[in-house]
This record gives structure tokens, sequence and C-alpha cells, in this order.
């Protein structure tokens, strides 16, 4: 059909592995048969579009023709692959779900084993670096809502170095009801709520955030703790109201420096804390290491009386990211929070679907505005340059200064707000006598700005955002992460 | 906000759906499938006309409950017609923009109900307002009320024109020019009647997804938009309005089911399903396509309750047989020669192939229906559907065990894809062939078709990115309360729209809130705002013991309104989105509808905005957003300046 094109026959259980360079995109169509990205299953005859760097697998357990359109830098079949692992922890988790609903619903049926837990599935992901940890989260996500059983899984992202439908240097929680769309290493895990109509409702997500802002666990593990922790209650309390987001249960994705790192120092405890912060927080009764042996030993030392800890293959397919790989990501990853999701389609393709929607329906009109330096009241949290907790002698306690909200003065030439990102939080509690000191380090994320321009004689300020409305009267704060486009 | 789909729909909740297997005759009188009427009951006309006038007043936005209730108490009091109708009349002269369409559904509604006496009370007056109104709204809201004045063609009980035809034929000419079906056909005019037809046909693939014929039109109308769009000849443009004249005219009755006036005790076929005796399958009859699809799904329900009554259907069987039939299923399918002829001219042009599959893969609609009506009666069988689902996996023996996991050889393709044998075509979204799953599909592609239906309105639009929801919304968000209903995969948690509301709401407010310092000695000087040209108000601002203008910004030395000025922008900004994406698209490809995601957002909207100077072209845009503070509508702003907040210090939306 067209030059650019190839037809790929894959076997029962295969995988097309594909990495993009730079600039370069991909269309993949399923010709016949069945296909799935990371768990989504794709509609034949549908020309499915990657890009911004993206390396996906496109998994068929009963065999499938594909026709790629453009070029892959690395693209292979690979016949060894854990997707029946996978598949198998899923199985084990609709059984928990279902277990769960019927505790719910008051029937516990006598034909089922009496002793089997009753709780829903709360999954925490660990794994080093490179082990595919998003992906596996985001399978078995995509498998829960696919099961026809009308589940709403809650996914939960506290790795502040993926961000998690916002930008990077947010944690965050969503309410997931269907397949978790593939197209770019931008929005792994589905987009965040437009004022576009979307196709697919995992590209209107409505997540819970809050702001970290940094990219790096170890910049401030106590703010971190106190996020998670933060995350957590509100999680359970949106389950404890909403039976059916209860026995749907959850599942966490983490940082890899959750799982790797000395064995030893502050360093250990700073993870340890941080681990333990997730599994109280989300109630976790199921910890998935992801092949990694010492930290498999690790855990079930630690919480292998508790609760179940099992350690799960990793895919092959996985491919070593190094850290300017990460820096473009989160470049993309910005670009698409403030314009919405853009890939070229290659030569000879046509309207492409793009992370499960039309080319042309995700794009968004950010706002750039000046406004006065007092309309935006602006803080950093802790000291700006803050030894980081690795740094300091073992068992030395941390000043109360890493957690203190420091306001941020335009006008001051080391203000480091020139491209930085900030997050705009919820208003304080209109309430005067509810306020308290670090209030400000519990109100949730609602929207992302950077500040591109500052004109410090006439005291103004240039923000780009893609949200609605007047910024004035409004908190942000600042973290360490900057963009330029 | 306010789609037409919404208003032809106004009566959708209020009636029988089209398609709900129903006991007993249907019903047609409002008491008896709404609320009652407001039990006010009026003794003479004057406290009609004060009491009527007054809930006219609360129609400020396209509320399916407020035209309801306006439109039964019209029906109600039908002696006071020409109270209503005065009344009504008056009201659409007097709103701003903005809130003429929800009066004019209004309008249509009590016309096409209750029809006599007051369509035709409306007449002598309708050709006027409806002129004037298109005039004054933005393009949006023209595309509805052209879409309305093509409802009216056929929108009387006996199929004609709702207002007589001189008057029909007098309005289309104030809006498309020219005669109908004379010398010069616009192109507005063919998209915006292919528009009407398409939507029909894509209710009636939408009320029975089972409607291969239905599907197949819908497809070539798609096919047929993206030729006129890309520009045809004014010969195939005459050739194509008239195919879609008889084709709509053809497939008027059936649809009027989604309408309002299907209170009209005017058979439908949606109607008819109920007394009508179910055509046992095997019968030799080949019954039209629309109890076609009837008699499987009766058999269908028959096969799921376990209850022998006919002969279970073999669903897959006649699946295939439906499909395979092809294009040819026009012979088993009740009106559509006419497109057939539409069918073999585009044929000719090459825009659909012969086996009928449209060339290229634009076909956005081409949702694959394998599931028949839904039906509301519930829970047993759905019920029973969830059981057996969780029966067969408690019946997997795995163990959270490394052994287990790693080991055994998954069930998944009998989970995943044997017992959700119904995909989405457009999705891939897989659905179990069960009660749940018919429901569910059901939900699944009506979302698909309102997305589409939004997403091409939208086309081109600047969009943004909402803001995240409050904490407490967050939690409590109960759209995903309870089972099956609403539920199923697609449908957008409540607090998305709710929070874009409340996002336009705060807006509003702050834009509202902004004002401009009167100089002193201007305090006697009246100015008006350059776009909408009305006379700014002045107030005086106890706090800070000035005058200032409301709803002000100064820009260049001029002073506009804050809401007009913001929505002039909007519009410059958009425009210039759009064009940039046009241009690339055009220079890319062909394909009508590939309009480019390649051009960024201009980058500097920034130097966009201080360029600007609002023109008359964007006076238009604008004049939907004036609105002065007497209002009902921006009440909110009213009681934001007499509780003694302070009001929002200067304003710094500066550009
Ligand atoms: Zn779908
Ligand atoms: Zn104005």
């Amino acid at each position: 059909m067209q030059n650019d094109s190839k037809e790929w026959v894959l076997d029962a259980e295969t995988e097309y592995r594909f990495e993009l360079d730079p600039g370069a995109s991909l269309a993949i169509k399923l010709v016949h048969g069945q296909a799935e990205v990371f768990g989504a299953e794709l509609a034949e005859g549908k020309s499915y579009l990657f890009g911004s760097e993206c390396k996906a697998a496109i998994f068929t357990w009963q065999g499938c023709t594909l026709q790629i359109t453009g070029h892959a830098s690395t693209e292979y079949v690979s016949d060894e692959t854990p997707m029946a692992a996978y598949a198998n922890l899923h199985i084990a988790f609709e059984q928990m779900r279902v277990r769960a609903l019927r505790v719910a619903h008051g029937s516990p049926n006598s034909d089922d084993d009496p002793n089997a837990n009753a709780e829903p599935p709360r999954v925490l992901v660990l794994g080093p670096d490179n082990s595919g940890k998003t992906t596996i989260c985001k399978i078995l996500i995509n498998y829960t809502v696919r099961a026809g059983q009308n589940w709403s899984p809650i996914l939960i992202n506290v790795d502040p170095s993926e961000g998690g439908w916002a930008v990077p240097g947010a944690i965050a929680a969503a309410s997931v009801q269907s397949p978790l769309p593939t197209a770019s290493p931008a929005n792994p895990l589905g987009s965040a709520a437009t004022s576009a109509p979307t196709a697919l409702s995992s590209n209107a997500l409505v997540p819970l955030s809050y702001w970290y802002g940094h990219a790096d666990i170890k910049r401030n593990p106590l703010l971190l703790d106190r996020l998670i922790r933060n995350l957590g209650e509100n999680v359970r309390d949106k389950c404890d109201g909403d039976p059916e987001a209860y026995t749907s249960g959850l599942i966490v994705d983490t940082p890899s420096s959750f799982a790797s790192g000395p064995t030893s120092g502050a360093s250990t405890d700073s993870r340890h804390t941080l681990i333990k912060a997730c599994v109280e927080a989300f109630k976790i009764n199921v910890i998935l290491v992801v092949g990694h042996e010492k930290l498999n030993v690790e855990m079930q030392r630690l919480y292998g009386s508790r609760l179940t800890v099992l350690k799960i293959p990793k895919s092959g397919g996985v491919v070593e990211l190094d850290l300017p790989y990460r820096q473009r990501v989160h470049k993309y990853q910005l670009h698409t929070y403030m314009y919405g999701q853009k890939i070229e389609q290659p030569p000879g393709i046509s309207s492409a679907i793009l992370g499960g929607e039309a080319v042309t329906d995700v794009v968004l009109s950010p706002s750039s505005s000046i406004i006065n330096f007092n309309d935006l009241t602006i803080y950093r949290i802790g000291a700006e340059s803050m030894a980081p907790s690795s740094a300091l002698p073992i068992g030395a306690a941390r000043t109360v200064s890493e957690m203190q909200p420091v306001l941020i003065d335009p006008a001051s030439s080391g203000s480091g707000l020139l491209n930085a990102v900030l997050a705009f939080i919820a208003p304080f509690n209109p309430d005067e006598t509810e306020r308290y000191d670090e209030e400000i380090l519990d109100l949730n994320v609602i929207g992302f700005l950077v500040i591109t321009n500052i004109d410090i004689p006439n005291r103004k300020m240039t923000i780009l955002s893609p949200n609605q409305g007047s910024f004035v009267g409004k908190t942000a704060i600042i973290g360490s992460f900057e963009w330029e486009e | 906000m306010s789609i037409y789909p919404q208003a032809h729909s106004y009566g959708q909740a209020a009636y029988p759906a089209p398609g709900y297997p129903q006991p007993g005759p249907p019903t047609y009188s409002y008491q008896q499938s709404t609320a009652p009427p407001p039990s006010t009951y009026y003794v003479d006309p004057h406290s009609f006309r004060r009491d009527y006038a007054a809930r006219l007043a609360q129609l400020t936005i396209n509320s399916r409950p407020i035209i309801q209730s306006l439109s039964m108490v019209a029906q109600e009091y039908s002696r006071w017609a020409e109270i209503v109708v005065q009344c009504l009349e008056a009201h659409i002269r007097r709103v701003p923009p903005y809130m003429k369409l929800p009066s004019f559904y209004l309008l249509d509604a009590i016309s096409k109900n209750v029809y006599d006496p007051y369509a035709r009370h409306f007449a002598p007056f309708v050709v006027p307002l409806f002129l004037e109104t298109y005039q004054q709204v933005d393009q949006t809201t023209r595309s509805k009320m052209e879409e309305m004045l093509l409802t009216w063609r056929t929108g009387a009980p006996s199929g004609k024109e709702l207002f007589g035809f001189i008057t029909q034929i007098a309005i289309e000419r104030g809006v498309w020019g020219g005669d109908r079906g004379a010398a010069d056909i616009s192109k507005a005019q063919v998209l915006s009647e292919l528009e009407f037809t398409l939507s029909q046909k894509e209710r009636a693939l939408q009320a029975n997804t089972w409607d291969h014929e239905a599907r197949k039109h819908v497809e070539v109308l798609q096919q047929l938009r993206s030729l006129v769009e890309a520009g045809v000849s004014q010969d195939e443009l005459r050739q194509i309005l008239s195919q879609l004249r008889s084709l709509s005219q053809s497939t008027a009755p059936p649809t009027t089911s989604s309408q309002p006036q299907v209170s009209y005790p005017q058979p439908s076929s949606t109607y008819q399903y109920p007394s009508q005796p179910v055509y046992p399958a095997r019968t030799s009859f080949v019954p039209p396509a629309v109890q076609h699809s009837e008699s499987i799904n009766s058999s269908y329900h028959y096969q799921s309750t376990d209850q022998p009554k006919s002969e279970p259907l073999d669903l897959s069987a006649l699946l295939s047989t439906s499909v395979s039939s092809g294009p040819s299923t026009s012979t088993s399918a009740a009106p559509p020669s006419n497109i057939a002829g539409l069918f073999s001219a585009l044929l000719k042009a090459g825009i659909v192939s012969a086996t009928g599959t449209p060339v290229g893969d634009s076909s956005s609609a081409k949702a694959e229906g394998s599931t028949p009506q839904p039906s509301d009666e519930p829970s047993e069988n759905e019920r029973e559907a969830s059981r057996s689902y969780r029966r067969a996996i408690l019946a997997e023996t795995i163990k959270l065990t490394n052994a287990d996991i790693t080991k055994k050889r998954p069930a998944i393709v009998r989970f995943m894809y044997e017992r959700l044998s119904v995909q989405c075509k457009q999705c891939g979204v897989r659905f179990s062939d069960d009660v749940m799953g018919r429901k569910d599909m059901e939900s699944h592609l009506d979302m698909h078709f309102r997305q589409n239906r939004k997403a091409n309105q939208n086309l081109g639009r600047g969009h943004s990115r909402s803001w995240f929801v409050a904490l407490e919304d967050w939690v409590h968000d109960t759209s995903t309360d309870y089972k099956g209903k609403g539920r199923a995969d697609g449908v957008r948690p409540l607090n998305a729209k709710a929070s874009a509301l409340a996002e336009a709401a705060n807006r509003e407010a702050e834009l509202r809130a902004q004002f401009v310092i009167v100089p002193p000695g201007d305090e006697a000087k009246t100015i008006s705002c350059p776009i909408c040209k009305e006379i700014l108000k002045s107030e005086f601002l106890e706090d800070d013991e000035e005058w200032v203008w409301k709803n002000a910004v100064k820009k260049d030395d001029r002073i506009f309104h804050a809401t007009c000025h913001s929505e002039a922008l909007t519009s410059v900004q958009s425009l210039a989105v759009r064009l940039r994406n046009e241009t690339t698209g055009r220079s890319r490809s062909g394909t009508p509808e590939g309009i480019s995601s390649r051009a960024s957002p201009p980058k500097e909207t920034a130097s966009l905005r201080t360029s600007l100077s609002p023109t008359a072209e964007s006076k238009r845009a604008a004049l939907k957003r004036k609105a002065e503070n007497d209002d009902p509508s921006f009440h909110m702003t009213a009681t934001f300046d007499n509780d003694g907040t302070p009001p929002m210090k200067r304003l710094a939306l500066e550009a």
C-alpha cells in the first residue's frame, strides 16, 4: 500500500517490540487477529500512532498480522515474554476482587474457600531502574478494566520523576475506567481531562495530585513521605465512601530509587521509610518485586509475615534508559501538559489514532499571560539548596527548615523563577480558625504553570498555562524542574 | 453547552425511549410520563401571564426540565395560547443572544408537541424572529438553528412544514439564500442538510445497533460530507441535495421517536414494537430491518432468561448473515431507494467501493453494534451474568505464589476474549454477549456518538486543560458509585464536567469583578464598550471611595467590557490556531479531514494579544458574552457586589 509499510505476522504469545528515535513516528495497524499494547486491545483496521521516542511492544495472545508504517530504530519480534505471569497475576487479583465484592454484598459464597482473603488487591510494585514497573502497573490496570465487570481500580503513581497525568515532580492517584493507551512516554498512564471531548475516559482522567517538585526522592524524603500519606488518606476516604472503588482495589507505581541504592546508611533508611509510608498509606496487601532477588529477600524479611511478597519476572523488552533520555521525556511531558499530545503521522498515513483519540482532538491552546508580581503568591518548600539526606551524618535529624514554606520574591535576582515549573495549589481553608502553619504542604495541586519571562523593573512576569481563567490571587509552589520550549 | 441533540431529546426521558420494549400501548400524554405540571391553577389571564413570563425568565440555559415544564403549561393552558405566544416572543427578543437558542427550543417544543393552536399563532412572526435571531448569534448557535429549521420541514403532525410551506421557504431563503431547489445552492446549505440527515441516521443506528442498513448509510453520508467539504460542483451539490431531501423525508417518521414530536399519536416504528406480534425468526416473511432486529432482540431475551418461549436463536449465525449480505441488505430493508441512488452516485464518484466498504478509513462511527437493544428490565439477568463470571474466576486454581504465577497456563484468553466476544470497532473495547454486556455496549456506543458529534463541532477550536478538581470532589466523586448504570467505559466522570462548568462560571465571575477607576471629573461621562457598543455601568465603591466602571478593562486607552474583551481574545486566539492547522493540513495532504496536528498553537500568544484591537469581526462573538448585572443568570456577580465582600483588587490581566 505505502512503500514505507511492512507487514509482520506474529505467532501466538509473541510480541513486536520497537524503539523510536527523536522525531520519528510509527503507525501500527492490526490487519487481523488480536493484539494489545500493554494490555490495551487494538481495534482492527485503525492506525495507532506512536512517537516521542516511544519504546513499546504489541503483544498477541492468539496471533495476529500487523501493518507497520514509519521508521523504528529498533524492531523485532520476541517469543519470550512474561505476559503469562502477568495474566496469572491478573486472575489471582480478580479472585480477590470477586471475594471482596461478595463480602461487600454480604453474600460470602459457600462454594468458595472460606479461609480465602476477602480483601481486594492493593498492590505495591517495586523494582529497580528499567524493570518495566510502570508497564506492569498499566497491564494489570488494563486487564482489570477490560474484565467486563465495571471495575474502576485506582492507579497511584508515587514516582515524582514520572509525574502521572500531570508534570514531572507530582505524585497522583486516579480512578481508571477504560484501558490506558500507549503512544508516547509523555503520558504513559493516559491523560488528565481537558475541555476537548474524548473517546476514552482514560484521556479525561481526574487525578488527585500533590506537588513534590523534584525528580529525586532523596531531595526531600520527609516531604515526599508526607505527600504519600496525604494521598493515601484521601484514597482511603474515597474507598470508604465508594464500595466499587474499594472492591476494585488499587495499584501503586513507585520510583526505582525505592528499590535500589546502598544497602546501608541514610539513603537505605529513607527508601525504607518511603516504602513503609506506601504500605501504610495505601494499606498494601501485595508487594510485587520485579526481577530483583535481593530486594525480594529484603521485602520478605520486612513484610513477609504481614502481607504477600511476590517476585515476578521482568520483560526482556525493557530498554535501558539513560539520563539524557529521561530528561527529554520530562520535556515531552511538559510540552504535552501545555499543548496536548502531538505526533506527526508518518508519510502515507492519515486519520491515525493517537492514544485512542483522533489526532486533532488532543491539541490544547495554552495561554500566555502577563501578571503583576503580587498577583501570585509563590513558595518554595524548604531551603533552596539543601544537602541531600544521604550527605547528612548517619542519624542526624533534619532541621524543620526542610518542610518550611519559604515565600519567594520574584523581584530578587536569585529567585530562580525564570523557566521554573510551578504548581498551582488548592485554596487555603477559608475558615481562618482551621488554618495551620504547614497547611500548604497538605494542599493538592489544581494546575501547573511555567514562568517564561520576568520583568523586574515593571514588576511583571509572563506565565504559560493550559488552564483557563484568572491566575490572580492564587498560590503556587516552585520545585526544581525547569522548562523551555 | 447546548447542542442540538440534547434539544432533540428533551422529550426522551419523559417519553418512552425508542426501542425499549414496554408493555401495553404507548403513552402519549405528558402527564402520564413526566412529573405532573405545576399544580398552580390560574383563574385569570393576568396572573397567568405574569407567572408564565416569570417562569420564562428562568430559561437562561438549555434546560430540559424547564423547557418541558413550560411546554406542559402551554399545553394545559392552550386556551390562553396567545398569552404564551406573546410572552415567548417578547422573551426571545429581550434576552441576550446566547440565551436565545433555549427559548427557540421551547418554541419548537410547543409547536411540535401541542401543534394546534400554537403553530398557527407563531407562524405570523416566526420568520422575522428567526432571521433576526440568526443574525445575532454565533456560528455554533447558527448551525443549531439550521438543524432545528430542517426539522420544521416535516414538523407538523401531517409530516408537512410545521409553520406552513410559505413560512418555511421564507426562513430558508433568509438563511441560505436562493429558492429552495432553485439555482445557486450553497455548500453551507448542503452541509447543513447533510449533518441533519446524518444525525437522523446516527440516531437510528444508535437506537438499533443491528441496523446494518443504517450503518452503511452513516458511512456513506460521512464520506459524502468529506466530499462536499472538499468542494464539489454546483451540479453535484444539486444532485446530492435532492437525494438527501428524499432520503430524509423517507426516514422522517422513524426518527421522530427521538424527537420531541413523539408525543403525537402518530405511529412510528418504535411504538409499534410492543403491540406487534414478534415474528418468529424462522418465518418466511422477511421483515423490514427494524422489526427484524426486534425479533432477534426478544428471542435473545428468552434465551438468556432460560424461558424457552420461542426457539432460541443462533445470534452469531444471524449476525454473520446480516454482515455478509453487505451492501445488498437494501433488498431486505424497507425504504432506501434513494440512498441507493446516492450510493451509486458516490460509486461513480469513486468515493465508495462496490463492496460497500468506504474507500479510506475515515468512517468514525463505524461502531460494531453486534448487540441487540438493551432492555431496561435488569437485574436478575444482569446479576446472573456477573455471578457466572465470578464463579468462573473463582474456579481457577491459582494462588499468589511464585510457582503458580510463573508456571501456570493462564486462562486469560477465555476471560479477556472468549467471554467478551463483542468488540467496539472504534476503540477495541470488548463486552460480553449477555444482558450486562449489551447494556454496557449500548452506553459505550452512545458515548462514541456524542463524542464524535462534539469533536466535529469543536474542530480546530483551542482547548484548555481542566483544573484538577477540589479534594472533596475527588474523594466524593459518586459517578462510579453503583454498578452498571452509566458506568460503562468511556463515561467521563461527572467531575470533569462539573469542574469545566465551575471553571467557566469562575472565570465569568472574575471577569465581571474587574473594574476600571473613573478618572476624576469624568463621573458624569458615559462611555460605551467598543465591542458591543453598550454603555458601561459605573458604580461607587464604598471601600475605595472611588467611582469605577464595572466589568471593565482598559486597553490602549480604550475601555472595554472585561467579558467582551476576553471573548474577543479567545476568538482571535482560536482563529489563529485554526488558520495554522488548516494551512499545514492543506499543504500536507489532500485528505479533506486530515487537519494536521503539526502546528503548535502560536508560541507567542502574548504578542497576539497585545496587537489585538477588537474589530467588528469579533463583535458578534463578543455579543453573546455581554450581559448586564440584572441578568438573572448572573446573580452570582450581583450578590458578590452586594454582600459587602470587597471586590477583587485591581485587575491584573494585562496584555
Ligand atoms: Zn469504543
Ligand atoms: Zn462590551
